[in-house]
């Protein structure tokens, strides 16, 4: 797990915990209890969204550490600024990653599936304690915490039709060449995430 | 409680002040806290610092707080979308790592080179005045800049002419063409090595506070004049150089040269300006 102090964002939401779980045998559960969880009510619900208060993405459409951060950031700033599109700062992540303002597709294409196996979770919050928030996500995700490694994770294919990248010039001129193309895609989604809050 | 952008801003450093915005260099995520994370080493490109360019278009006292509010946002938003816009367009230029519309923030990538302007010997933008404890050096810079970067002045202008036509064909009008909006910086490693073209300095088009889309044989026209202007006025003798942009252009921008060129003549006759007559 990655831990990342941000001195120009207000003390509740100055952190940010990035790590990759991989081999996730519980994702079908787990989605179903992050639904169950919006809408449980009394104490009870706010326990279990505590217990999940993550933003749980799908690896398979994160490029690289700087595309999920500069997702973070962004919702920071908007969550700052009142101006969060969805409810909470960790569904505003997903939203933010997702290039159209479509929330439903948002939570659908870069939150975890049934079928997913890899896992990036992120958690903004005050300064806290790492061991305890790592703690926190082993006990929510049956898998294995390895390095933030996310490039061989990635299904460059799916991240190319959801950000309609097939048809630009700079794919295309590209051809087969597969690391540069990657190279490239990687900085079209971290531009395009950056820009997302004015993108038309 | 002062705002995201503005704490960001205070512990960045300023590059530069223009008249519109302030630009600053400084790291935007900081390094990780890996402590307690047991063997894993820390990975190579989290270790350094990565640099972002901060351009932070500051609070006009002289409008109205609302104007202002909806300028900044509205001049920020137009810059990132014109750099997503070239971006897909594989025109090189810097890529955009954070956006604050409503603090009129813009964070793009840091460029580590040296501006077109400085290369070619046009001396640094704006003020001789700096230039007094290295005004002897003057003479003896551009070769051994051209030299860093490996290049001669004809591929310099090639790589100019190729990035413009490149922009143009997506319909992107820069709006401020001039060598100091030009920067040259060695590839990263990781892109070299597998590069079409072996050489291993690129060519990036910068600040497009100015720039929109337009796809009128005139705005194009008028694009190419600011920068015929520009080069004459910051490089002398500069023609046979810029002749050679042209002609990069001309064979990049391929069918569509024929009417831009055309109006480029005309442009020349009468200036940035159309006429307003009648």
């Amino acid at each position: 797990m990655e831990s990342y102090l941000y001195d120009e964002f207000p003390d509740n939401v100055c952190t940010v915990h990035i790590a990759l779980f991989v081999d996730v045998a519980n994702a079908a559960p787990l989605r179903a209890r992050l639904v169950r969880a919006s809408t449980l009510e009394g104490v009870e619900g706010d326990a279990e969204r505590e217990a999940v208060n993550f933003a749980f993405i799908d690896a398979k459409l994160v490029t690289s550490r700087l595309h999920v951060q500069t997702a973070l950031y962004q919702s920071i700033i908007a969550f700052t600024q009142s101006a969060l599109k969805t409810k909470t700062v960790h569904s505003e992540v997903l939203w933010s990653l997702n290039p159209t303002n479509n929330i439903t597709e948002a939570l659908r294409r870069f939150g975890i599936s049934d079928s997913s196996t890899a896992i990036v979770v992120a958690r903004v919050g005050p300064q806290s304690d790492r061991s305890v928030i790592e703690e926190q996500m082993r006990e929510v995700i049956q898998g294995r915490l390895v390095p933030l490694d996310l490039h061989n994770l990635t299904d460059w294919s799916a991240i190319k039709k959801y950000y309609k990248l097939n048809t630009d010039p700079v794919i295309v001129a590209q051809g087969q060449n597969l690391n540069r193309q990657r190279t490239t895609i990687d900085e079209l989604v971290t531009s395009f995430v950056a820009m997302k809050s004015v993108m038309s | 409680m002062p705002s995201t952008s503005l704490t960001l801003l205070a512990s960045a450093t300023l590059v530069k002040q223009g008249a519109e915005a302030k630009v600053y260099k400084s790291t935007l995520h900081p390094a990780p806290n890996l402590a307690s994370l047991a063997p894993d080493k820390v990975q190579t490109d989290a270790s350094q610092p990565v640099y972002v360019l901060l351009k932070h278009r500051f609070q006009k006292n002289y409008r109205h707080p609302t104007l202002n509010a909806s300028l900044t946002r509205s001049r920020v938003a137009g810059e990132a979308r014109a750099l997503m816009k070239c971006l897909r367009a594989g025109v090189n230029v810097p890529g955009i790592r954070m956006v604050d519309a409503a603090e009129g923030t813009l964070g793009i990538e840091w460029i580590e080179g040296e501006s077109v302007r400085v290369v070619l010997g046009g001396g640094e933008d704006g003020e001789e005045i700096q230039d007094d404890e290295q005004g002897a050096d003057a003479d003896i810079e551009p070769p051994d800049l051209l030299a860093v970067f490996n290049v001669n002045q004809n591929d310099v202008m090639v790589m100019i002419g190729t990035e413009i036509a490149k922009m143009h064909l997506a319909d992107i009008i820069h709006g401020d063409l001039t060598t100091s909006n030009m920067m040259l910086r060695r590839k990263r490693s990781l892109l070299s090595t597998t590069s079409a073209e072996n050489k291993e300095t690129e060519l990036l088009l910068i600040d497009f506070g100015l720039s929109y889309i337009s796809a009128l044989v005139e705005d194009k026209a008028v694009d190419l004049y600011v920068l015929e202007r520009a080069f004459a006025s910051t490089h002398p003798d500069s023609e046979p150089l810029f002749a050679l942009v042209m002609q990069t252009y001309a064979e990049k921008s391929g069918k569509d040269w024929k009417a831009v060129g055309r109006k480029l003549d005309e442009v020349r006759l009468r200036g940035r300006k159309r006429s307003m007559v009648g």
